[in-house]
């Protein structure tokens, strides 16, 4: 017997691990190793992609064909009792320029639920924790969770991608379920990771900008689900202010807004998904032309799967981002910072299969169609001036997970 | 596929009927319960719900996802496919917010498993069920 996937830890966690990876984890049987019932768990995820574009860079120097995005993480949980477990996730990520694949903390936690009866508790959560935004957030980082290749970049963007990941603090969770209704909310505060993603996305990277959080992000998510998920309703919320130093302008700070809202259905083989996005975005303090910039960025995306076989999936999605939600096709932005108008916009197709190839080990492969250069990273492409309006997108996974 | 369909059909026509699926709800004999709703059950297998009423831990065990009891049980008696239940599992485990079930790879496994685990639960083909484990029905 082993614990679904994984086997329970032990003093030798690393041969251990080593083992799993090298036999499948479906034949593996630990009977001898489990001495804790399952308490004690680990799993872990190895992702690595191919990303070819036609033009632009995304996830690498992609137009040669990008071998830089890989994923691959480890995580133990432990309960204590029936109502308090710690749980811990180290991740390495490398994402094109954007994020290196240094070894980083990605949550460790102690989660204690304060009351519980049948399926209803209340709980806090203390220490790092993934922030509950839309359907996706918490597990955006694992192949097997997310409904593609990439995120949704309309929702979930991957130029700052930390801003929203995660959070220092606590967190406040509750379940109620009545009959087939069950109502989740989650509520958040904390401080956020601010890496040179976020800085060089909002503020021009030639300033040089820093910054630092000031005060704490408030959020938190409401999610209904009826019939064991069969349909789910979700809206989530956080604000954060960050003060920042640039090597021209006096010191500003920049508020941000972000707000989901998330409509799913699932039937047995399709499901039908829709999220919106709402991100205001409030500068001040920089200065006459900066601080005439406030804008509301909005974005949203349909994505219909069909499951053609038990172990064969596809979708299509289409998805569309704007810098300013009143000006859908970037033309005044354009105008008022001189660039080119799909500078400020995104709308992308996307056809996309899924193959289970075994328990654990799936086999993605997208194909994308995109006009405009909105969610393209300052880190891993020239100036505005240099981006290609219209570009494809083609992308290649393998991802095991244990 | 339409065998598939088929299959899931008529599977759909026993449960609403109340008749007998071809895999059954079984627990730990210390457990002291007759039913369960399907609501509690799916709270239960999504891995959200950890402990009986009187404070025990709740040990769920499962066999692989391929298996025909697996498949049977997830769609006839929690009435999702088994890659819904695997995402659900994947997103508790990697988000820090739950665990995974056990697993076992045979019907006897499962049994020795469910008789001697405090606090377990599972299911069982009706010909491979005896006095060793509570049989229990879904309200």
């Amino acid at each position: 017997m082993s614990v679904y996937g994984s086997s329970p830890l032990n003093k030798c966690w690393a041969i251990r691990l080593l083992a799993l990876l090298l036999f499948s984890a479906n034949g593996l049987s630990a009977s001898q190793l489990d001495q804790l019932d399952g308490a004690l768990q680990v799993h872990g995820f190895l992702t690595q992609a191919y990303v070819k574009t036609t033009e632009n860079s995304f996830f690498g120097d992609s137009q040669d064909g990008s071998w830089d995005f890989r994923e691959l993480g480890i995580n133990s949980s432990y309960r204590f009792t029936p109502s308090t477990m710690a749980s811990i996730q180290l991740l390495s990520r490398r994402a094109g320029e954007m994020y290196d694949g240094s070894l980083d903390l990605d949550y460790a936690q102690l989660d204690s639920t304060i009351y519980t009866a049948d399926a209803n508790r209340v709980g806090i959560i203390v220490g790092r924790y993934k922030n509950p935004f839309g359907l996706y957030n918490d597990t955006r980082d694992v192949a097997a969770t997310r409904p593609g290749i990439f995120m949704p970049q309309a929702i979930y963007w991957d130029r700052v991608r930390n801003m929203v990941l995660s959070n220092d603090g606590a967190q406040l969770f509750g379940d109620l379920q009545v009959d087939e209704h069950r109502f989740s909310i989650r509520l958040i505060g904390g401080k956020t990771p601010i890496d040179e993603n976020v800085e060089k996305s909002y503020l021009n990277p030639l300033l040089d900008p820093e910054m630092e959080q000031d005060g704490l992000t408030l959020g938190g998510r409401l999610l209904y689900e009826w019939d064991g998920g069969r349909f789910n309703l979700a809206y989530s919320s956080a604000q954060l202010t960050l003060d920042a130093e640039t090597s021209l302008l006096p010191d500003g700070e920049v508020e941000i807004d972000y707000r989901v809202l998330s409509a799913q259905y699932n039937s047995g083989r399709w499901s039908l998904t829709l999220e919106y996005m709402q991100e205001p975005l409030n500068y001040s303090g920089f200065g006459g032309l900066m601080d005439a910039g406030d804008t509301t960025l909005d974005g949203y995306y349909l994505q219909g799967t069909y499951r053609l076989r038990d172990d064969l999936e596809l979708f299509a999605r289409y998805e569309e981002s704007h810098y300013d939600k009143q000006d859908k096709r970037g033309e005044k932005t354009a105008q008022r910072l001189g660039l080119e108008a799909h500078n400020f916009y995104s709308r992308v197709s996307t056809l996309g299969l899924l193959w289970e190839v075994t328990e654990g080990l799936i086999v993605r492969s997208e194909f994308s169609q995109v006009d405009g250069t909105i969610f393209l990273s300052n880190l891993e492409n020239p100036p505005p001036q240099m981006r290609s309006r219209n570009w494809n997108l083609f992308s290649l996974l393998v991802s095991y997970s244990f | 596929m339409t065998t598939n369909y088929r299959a899931f059909a008529v599977g759909l026509l026993l449960c609403l009927s109340g008749s007998a699926n071809s895999v059954d709800l079984v627990i730990n004999r210390d457990i002291d319960y007759e039913s369960l709703s399907r609501n509690t059950l799916r709270s239960i297998f999504s891995m959200r719900m950890t402990q009986w009423p009187n404070g025990k831990p709740i040990r769920v065990f499962v066999m692989g996802d391929k298996t025909s009891q697996h498949a049977d049980f997830s769609k006839h008696v929690l009435g999702v496919f088994p890659h819904q239940l695997r995402r659900a599992w994947n997103r508790q485990i990697f988000s820090g917010m739950g665990q995974a079930p056990m697993k076992v790879n045979t019907e006897a496994e499962m049994l020795e498993q469910i008789e001697n685990t405090p606090g377990a639960i599972g299911y069982l083909s009706e010909d491979n069920i005896n006095e060793r484990v509570r049989k229990l029905s879904v309200e």
